[in-house]
């Protein structure tokens, strides 16, 4: 990357202008948000059975594992799923969108 | 408590293990680009082990079982809490922090609100959040010493200074990223070899006393005779007639012998009081934590305060996580965004198989240490679990692996604190030279060490608890609203952290005199994150409405940079504008060609 001063600077305003852009930011908005709200409400969700639900939360499933322990176990697993949707999610969806802003960029 | 050849041994081996890593990588390092973000060339492998090595820290390493022993089966919820910090992160602040182009927390105020004062200010609060969360590294690492050596607690609290401070003078960045990504594979290493044995033990029926079954209702009682010194004041309560000898103060009355306590009310013992229990005596324990192993498996005891406690730590964990100054300033050593997303993924693999392994443990340590709960210091549960089950060379072994890698737990964490911390230092209150920067980190790491010495020892995951709602009720909103929001004034962000952080220090003030006269703290000074952080979001926002003046006139151009994605190649290095030394600038060029 050469350095800042030799480099013309990008059209800022036009860029910000433009419905790829738009739509870009609307795209990461789209999933950031409802993707942590989710989560959260599921980890507290968790929380809240294990303080108040412990009739439900103790129910053997097998042997020493009860529902409590799955529950917890699974709020790992949706952590590891959040975050393998989001990589996937920005290299299919935001990725490629960013590409074609920025060979619009160049062309002016 | 006895001494260990085999413990100590193995924890001189990882410091000259760190010392030698950090001296290697540290002869490459010549320039403030190096010492503050490693060149910004760090590969994701590796910065991902790195991340996760300096953020597995006391509270992971012991705190976490230390917290499972007290509190049962349900404090999963705690090691989640530390892995969903990262997915905040991830989701809100990384990537547009990355473009940013900042090197520390206060560069980004500054880029993002243009404003000289808050830039003070939040430098101010860096420094205090990056020394708070230093002290119990500080303390974990003289609770280990001090259970392998005959050594005063503050004596590991030196060591490690001394050592951290010795590698991050001599490289900084550069050479502290090697030390925690080899610390990471130790630590995982040292946690789940005594994991995979221990566990072995268990379920072939070995260890003394032999199995009892996890959800067995009745207390668990000592497998042996066991003799217990207290070391600060208890309350504790048992849950049948128990008799044993006493020695010191019990339920304020000298005690020289045999003694009785009945369940019916808790139990007051005094420091420096021992107490000796016959095998088979059912286990009095620390009176906030559930005294069966029945209502341990299903705790949290369904009451209303214990719930909005741990809903406030959880809201701490999930938003202070971003706002730690040596969590932040790794994801600028990545080369691009992309690189940093990559990073975050392998982050939280890394962290996910690490914090299994102090689960389990603490499962264990509730059958066979569970002297533990009488004393309080559940925190050493990880420590002292080998030697109790397994008896001779073997368990001494594994405990000397257990303690190595707390060690390296304490060394990786204290040196990401202390380089993030003398960065901003070293850039803001002096000129910003590499010899800034190695003054900046020897009067960082004297602050630490002689908190160490002022305060007294509490459980390492409480305090962090609340190094955690102070960067969360600070930062956070800072970073959350100037990232997504772009009516942020400066007035409104500088409102919004002197009402959070002020009320965090007070409840921390709070809780401290509390401790001191009886615990007569309610949950939220104890835990404030709850009241606090939606606070200064509240005035933030407020604010922010009411000063239009203090919006940045550029906000458009600098809300496209923060997030037009990498491949725009909009990104702006802080070093080009701040560092402009031509020599500088011709080094950091070429470090970043290199991928």
């Amino acid at each position: 990357m050469p350095d800042e001063d030799t480099e013309p600077e990008p059209d800022w305003e036009q860029i910000q202008a433009s419905p790829e852009f738009t739509l870009l930011r609307r795209q990461v908005r789209a999933f950031v948000f409802p993707m942590a709200a989710l989560f959260l409400g599921w980890y507290l969700l968790y929380v809240l059975l294990a303080a108040y639900a412990h009739g439900f939360m103790s129910i053997r499933l097998w042997g020493e594992v009860t529902v409590g322990l799955v529950m917890g176990l699974l709020q790992f697993v949706s952590t590891f799923l959040i975050t393998w949707l989001y990589v996937r999610y920005a290299t299919r969806r935001l990725d490629p969108l960013a590409g074609r802003i920025r060979a619009d960029a160049e062309l002016h | 408590m006895q001494l260990n050849p085999w413990a100590l041994t193995g924890v001189v081996l990882v410091a000259l293990a760190t010392y030698y890593l950090g001296h290697r990588s540290s002869r490459s390092a010549t320039t403030t680009h190096d010492f503050l973000v490693a060149r910004r060339t760090v590969r994701s492998r590796r910065n991902a082990a790195a991340v996760s090595g300096e953020y597995l820290s006391a509270a992971s390493f012991l705190g976490v079982a230390g917290i499972v022993l007290k509190e049962g089966a349900d404090a999963t919820w705690y090691p989640i809490g530390f892995t969903a910090g990262y997915l905040a992160l991830m989701l809100f602040v990384a990537a547009p922090l990355r473009r940013s182009g900042a090197y520390t927390l206060p560069d980004f105020v500054e880029a993002r609100l243009g404003s000289k004062g808050l830039r003070r200010f939040s430098t101010a609060f860096v420094m205090f959040i990056g020394i708070l969360y230093m002290v119990p590294q500080l303390q974990g690492a003289g609770l280990t010493l001090a259970s392998i050596l005959p050594v005063p607690m503050w004596a590991g609290a030196v060591v490690v200074t001394v050592l951290v401070a010795v590698n991050v003078m001599a490289g900084g960045m550069r050479a502290i990223t090697v030390v925690q990504a080899f610390q990471y594979w130790l630590k995982l290493f040292a946690i789940s070899v005594p994991t995979f044995v221990l566990c072995l033990v268990f379920f072939s029926g070995g260890g003394p006393g032999g199995v009892r079954s996890l959800g067995a209702p009745a207390p668990p009682v000592f497998i042996a005779d066991t003799k217990v010194s207290v070391q600060t004041d208890v309350t504790v309560k048992v849950t049948s007639e128990t008799y044993f000898h006493a020695y010191g103060r019990i339920d304020d009355g000298p005690a020289g012998g045999v003694a009785r306590w009945s369940p019916l009310v808790p139990h007051k013992v005094s420091e420096g009081t021992t107490l000796e229990f016959a095998a088979g005596t059912p286990v009095p324990v620390i009176s906030d934590a559930p005294a069966s192993n029945d209502a341990w498996l299903h705790p949290a005891s369904g009451n209303l305060t214990d719930l909005l406690q741990t809903y406030s730590l959880i809201f701490a964990l999930f938003l202070g996580t971003m706002g730690l100054p040596h969590v932040l300033v790794r994801f600028y050593t990545n080369p691009d965004g992309k690189a940093a997303r990559r990073t975050t993924v392998h982050v939280l693999l890394l962290l996910g198989l690490f914090y299994l392994f102090p689960t389990m443990l603490g499962a264990l340590s509730r059958m066979y240490v569970p002297q533990l709960l009488v004393t309080g210091n559940a925190d050493a549960a990880v420590l002292m679990l080998p030697t109790a089950m397994l008896p001779g060379v073997p368990g001494q072994i594994l405990a000397a692996v257990v303690a190595a890698g707390a060690f390296a737990a304490f060394l990786s964490s204290s040196s990401g604190l202390l380089v993030s911390v003398s960065g901003v230092v070293s850039t803001d209150l002096f000129p910003g030279r590499v010899k800034d920067f190695r003054l900046g980190t020897a009067l960082v790491a004297v602050c630490p060490l002689a908190l160490v010495f002022v305060l007294r020892t509490e459980d390492i995951s409480l305090s962090i608890g609340m190094t955690f709602a102070l960067a969360a009720s600070t930062f956070s909103p800072l970073l959350l609203l100037g990232v997504w929001w772009r009516k942020l004034s400066w007035p409104g962000a500088l409102a919004g952290m002197v009402v959070g952080g002020g009320l965090v220090l007070t409840a921390l003030g709070i809780s401290i005199a509390s401790e001191y006269t009886g615990n007569w703290a309610p949950w939220y000074a104890v835990q404030p994150a709850l009241i606090t952080v939606p606070a200064a979001f509240l005035t933030t926002y407020l604010v922010s409405r009411l000063t239009r003046y203090g919006r940045p006139e550029l906000v458009n151009d600098i809300m496209l940079r923060l997030h037009a994605p990498d491949p725009l190649g909009l990104m702006q290095d802080r070093a080009v504008a701040r560092f402009g030394q031509a020599e500088d600038k011709a080094r950091a060029a070429r470090g970043r060609h290199r991928k």
